[in-house]
């Protein structure tokens, strides 16, 4: 299989040869980003310019909706510049183009990395550098923000920059860290699980990959014009009128981000739905396709309604439109039902990748097959229905219609259902195995373990009374890390160990993968455990000073944060080191039996040589003589259906 | 499964169970409950628990045993038995937990049910919140508006709630009830005090610079000293009414929360979270500016001029927007009446 790749390059064209002279500055690349991004801030302050001077409005040059109109434009500039559309562009305007150019595929130096580039697998992996990157920054805000509540009183930031580093800090976790880092790895991992060469839509792939620096760049500059102090939901009036110009580098963050997760979402669905391996039928699918299968059609069908969330806020602020405006009869309540509509199924487009992860992992690692395959996926398909059924559960205490709540409470308590289905299955997978503990299996076994007290304190928050006293309370903080960085990040961690050999082709170091998962594990629950406590007993969530008497226990949280912090240099300088002189990886490392550790580590430029026959389930581990996939060179007889 | 395995298994999760009971019964994780309605949302809050122990009981006791007896040797390379699944398990851990939520969505909605009922016999509080002040008006003893909640005990109160500019929440950890201040639409409490005391009043919900400030507090007195304290608060108006300023100028102080914020002798107000305004000649004589001027700049456009040890950005800017009259008399209140 090793082979393949200096097969394809023949046949395909390796990279472009360098441009010269002054054709550097035309061509795609960093030489063209600066002159194109400065020409479209020119348009942007010439549309403003100019549509404010045809109309009569005083003043012509203003600040505040220049920017606005910038932050669309500029990062237009940027893709323009970077070469984000210039297939198309000859397309569009008729110049010769090479429907079969493979030109951008592949990366050979390093330098491959930093350009627009086709292969899934760079992309991949650019989307989980820049997310990590991404990652650092919003821990760093955390970081200062616990310093600030070490001690009552206000020692080190004022209100308002405590008010948006907290905003920042979720902004950039939420929407730049843990819903891309999923679409990188399954970016890398989807295809070659599926038998597929490469996603169906390469181009666009390159795409939206691009379009997230700019989002979290823009949500980081929010600094530099103070105003996004509103929190990441952002909720109306205060996040638009009351706020200075940051709010807006929010707004329009989040629709960048938001674009790149729609469009990814939909390459995944195309991906999923027409390029899986002959024989691979839907159930025959590793939990992670369905997983990301339904994750997708989630994004798809949420994500537009935070972008319109974010628009009608912004024209509120900026244009002076009534959407949420109390005063002009706006509907205040409004903008919490659209943006929840959005941000509940979130909480799933962040989890349910997670899911496919671990049950990929504790299925290896636990030499079984996953118990209860089809009630897994179709618990999957539970919650992406049930998902959009319980968005007002964040609005018990809003003043809504009363009525709503008992309602909303059902839904919410039945979608524990399907979730418990999930933990009960992971469960039962361990049962009877041979569990492996290596850094991927341990977080997997964390993230079960920790997402069981988050699932379960989301009970709390689902029963209306209980919710009313907790409701934006120090126990939501600890409910949504237990959810996010126990289920979540210890899953993204899993993922990211397990995949480190098929990604960079060397190991990472085991023993310090290890130490991170227990400086990690002990970090998060002395860190967040106690919060629990704090928001019970009456210390709401979002305050940079609170009551002495909470002093002793936020003391102890601020420093367990610390030590937590701390832990993540483990993982980087592991991640680092062994990325660049870590053991050369075989193929398949943890002897397991999806396509993805089929080919060599890394895998060829073009993934197969030829395409994989699928004649089984995922997971037949133990099962004798059962094979997932196989290839022309050794296929063997398709096996019986082990399952009947 | 041999009956060995689910004795150990069984013993295991006994022991978290015994571990998780602990800790929910040795730490005081609810605060003392001082509203009827408290006691119910207690007793919600204990019936999840006892079933999410039973749950995470189970968990644990699965996977400590898991981890323990199926750890694979150094040397052992063969797989796990394939189990693919069992249809009998497979719908007993949807049906049970099925049912565990739906008794507690019964017992939820009985409880929201009963703390949402008004008795005939109450009375009605009028909360009005803003960046970043509270203030309570009582429509029975009329005009009186103040900036610490008072509440005769046993006696259910009606909160109609309306804000002025964001959305703000109001909340009485020892209460347990809390409910989001909306711009535009009134939203209501019901809340039965049955415990003597002074309880915080915290907003939840964030409303800007100052949010973490936004704090007054709850009295719960016996209706004998509520109604001396209703009746305090009148003569004090009474008083503040022959005094220049007169009866507008206190009115234009308590209707608009200056009372949460600053300490005032002639108005009664103890707030810290502002300068005292007892000191305000001292104050405009660092400002380098005539009194008058001074008092009507500070409250108009508050960051002009900060008092050392306190922030910008905290007070509100919307006073500007005042109707003059109350200004004026807002601005001769502060300096001339009677300390």
């Amino acid at each position: 299989m090793t082979t393949a790749a200096v097969t394809h390059d023949e046949l395909h064209a390796g990279p472009a040869p360098p441009p010269h002279g002054w054709r550097r500055l035309t061509a795609p690349g960093w030489l063209r980003v600066p002159w194109a991004t400065a020409l479209f801030f020119g348009i942007g302050v010439g549309i403003v310019v100019l549509v404010r001077w045809a109309e009569g409005w005083k003043p012509y040059w203003d600040g505040q909706v220049i920017t606005t109109v910038s932050l669309a434009t500029v990062g237009i500039g940027f893709l323009v510049g970077i070469g984000g559309f210039d297939y198309w562009g000859r397309y569009a305007i008729g110049s010769p183009t090479r429907p079969e150019d493979h030109s951008g595929h592949g990366a050979y130096t390093w330098r491959d990395y930093f350009r627009i580039n086709t292969d899934h697998k760079v992309i991949g992996i650019q989307y989980l550098v820049t997310t990590i990157f991404f990652f650092i920054a919003g821990g760093f805000t955390a970081m200062i923000m616990r310093a600030e509540l070490a001690r009552p009183g206000m020692q080190f930031v004022g209100n308002q920059v405590f008010n948006e580093l907290f905003s920042v800090h979720a902004a950039l976790m939420i929407f730049l860290f843990i819903i891309p880092a999923f679409a990188g790895l399954g970016n890398f991992v989807i295809p070659l699980m599926i038998g597929a060469p490469d996603m169906a839509f390469p181009r666009l792939n390159a795409l939206s990959f691009w379009l997230l620096p700019i989002a979290g760049l823009m949500m980081l500059s929010s600094f530099l014009v103070p105003g996004f102090g509103c929190g990441w939901t952002g909720y109306a009036p205060l996040c638009s009128t009351h706020q200075e110009l940051g709010a807006v580098f929010f707004n329009m963050g989040v629709q960048w981000a938001g674009a790149s997760s729609i469009m990814t979402a939909l390459n995944f669905l195309v991906t999923i739905i027409t390029m899986r391996a002959p024989g691979m039928t839907f159930w025959r699918m590793p939990l992670l396709v369905w997983a990301n299968f339904t994750t997708s059609l989630l994004v798809v069908i949420a994500t537009p309604f935070i972008a319109g969330s974010q628009f009608m806020t912004m024209f509120d602020h900026i244009m002076h439109t009534n959407f949420f405006q109390w005063e002009q009869h706006g509907y205040v309540l409004g903008y919490q039902h659209i943006f929840w509509f959005y941000s509940h199924p979130a909480v799933y487009i962040m989890m349910l990748p997670g899911f496919g992860i671990a049950s990929e992992v504790i299925s290896t690692f636990a030499r079984k097959p996953i118990f209860g395959y089809r009630l897994m996926a179709l618990s999957l398909m539970a919650i992406l229905v049930l998902g959009f059924s319980v968005w007002a559960h964040h609005m018990f205490v809003s003043g809504m219609a009363p009525w709503l709540r008992v309602p909303m409470m059902v839904t919410s308590v039945v979608i524990a259902v399907p979730t418990g289905i999930k933990v009960f299955s992971w469960l039962a997978t361990l049962w009877e195995g041979k569990l492996n503990f290596s850094t991927p299996m341990l977080f997997a076994l964390g993230f079960v373990s920790m997402f069981v007290i988050g699932g379960l304190s989301g009970i709390y928050l689902a029963a209306v009374p209980i919710d009313i006293h907790v409701s934006d309370t120090y126990f939501v903080v600890a409910h949504i890390h237990y959810v996010l960085f126990g289920g979540s990040l210890f899953t993204i961690f899993a993922g990211i160990y397990y995949w480190f050999p098929k990604m960079t082709g060397r190991m990472y170091n085991e023993k310090l993968g290890k130490l991170h998962f227990w400086l990690t594990f002990i970090g998060f629950n002395a860190t967040f455990f106690p919060m629990h406590y704090l928001g019970l007993q009456g210390m709401p969530r979002r305050v940079s000073d609170y009551a002495p008497r909470f002093a002793d226990l936020n003391f102890f949280i601020s420093i367990a944060s610390f030590f937590l912090g701390a832990s993540t240099l483990v993982f980087l300088y592991n991640m680092i080191v062994s990325w660049a002189r870590g053991e050369p990886a075989p193929a398949n490392p943890w002897r397991a039996l999806t396509i993805e550790w089929q080919v060599s580590s890394p895998p060829p430029v073009f993934n197969f040589d030829e395409i994989p026959q699928v004649v089984g389930g995922p997971y037949e581990y133990g099962v004798p003589g059962a094979r997932h996939a196989v290839f022309n060179g050794d296929r063997v007889v398709e096996q019986e259906e082990v399952r009947t | 499964m041999r009956r060995g395995v689910l004795v150990r298994v069984v013993a295991v999760g006994l022991a978290a169970a015994a571990v998780a009971v602990a800790v929910a019964l040795l730490v005081p994780w609810l605060p003392t409950p001082a509203s009827t309605q408290a006691d119910r949302i207690d007793f919600v809050f204990w019936f999840v628990t006892a079933i999410s122990i039973a749950i995470f009981a189970l968990v644990s006791g699965v996977i400590v045993y898991a981890v323990v007896r199926f750890r694979a040797r150094p040397d052992d390379d063969s797989d796990g038995a394939p189990i693919h699944g069992n249809t009998g398990l497979e719908i007993a851990w949807t049906a049970v937990p099925a049912a565990l939520v739906t008794a507690i969505a019964v017992v939820s909605a009985v409880a929201l049910a009963e703390n949402d009922h008004l008795p005939k016999h109450h009375i009605r509080v009028n909360v009005t919140a803003q960046q970043f002040a509270w203030s309570f008006s009582y429509p029975k003893y009329k005009g009186l508006t103040v900036s610490t909640l008072h509440l005769p005990i046993h006696e259910a109160v009606e909160l109609k709630m309306q804000s002025k500019d964001v959305i703000h929440s109001f909340w009485v950890p020892q209460f347990s009830q809390k409910q989001d201040v909306v711009p535009g639409i009134t939203t209501r409490l019901v809340i039965t005090p049955k415990r003597l005391g002074t309880y915080p009043v915290v907003c939840t919900e964030l409303c800007g610079e100052g949010h973490a400030i936004m704090r007054t507090e709850a009295v719960v007195q016996t209706p004998t000293a509520f109604a001396a304290w209703v009746k305090a608060q009148q003569k004090l108006a009474e008083q503040a009414l022959g005094g220049a300023g007169g009866g507008p100028g206190l009115a234009a102080f308590n209707s608009n929360g200056c009372s949460a914020c600053h300490t005032f002798k002639p108005a009664g107000s103890t707030g810290t979270t502002g300068p005292d305004l007892d000191n305000l000649a001292t104050y405009a004589r660092r400002a380098g500016k005539p009194l008058v001027a001074f008092v009507h700049q500070s409250i108009v456009d508050p960051n002009a001029y900060i008092e050392k040890g306190y922030q910008p950005g905290i007070m509100p800017t919307t006073f500007k927007s005042l109707p003059k009259q109350q200004l004026d008399a807002l601005v001769q209140f502060l300096t001339e009446a009677k300390k």
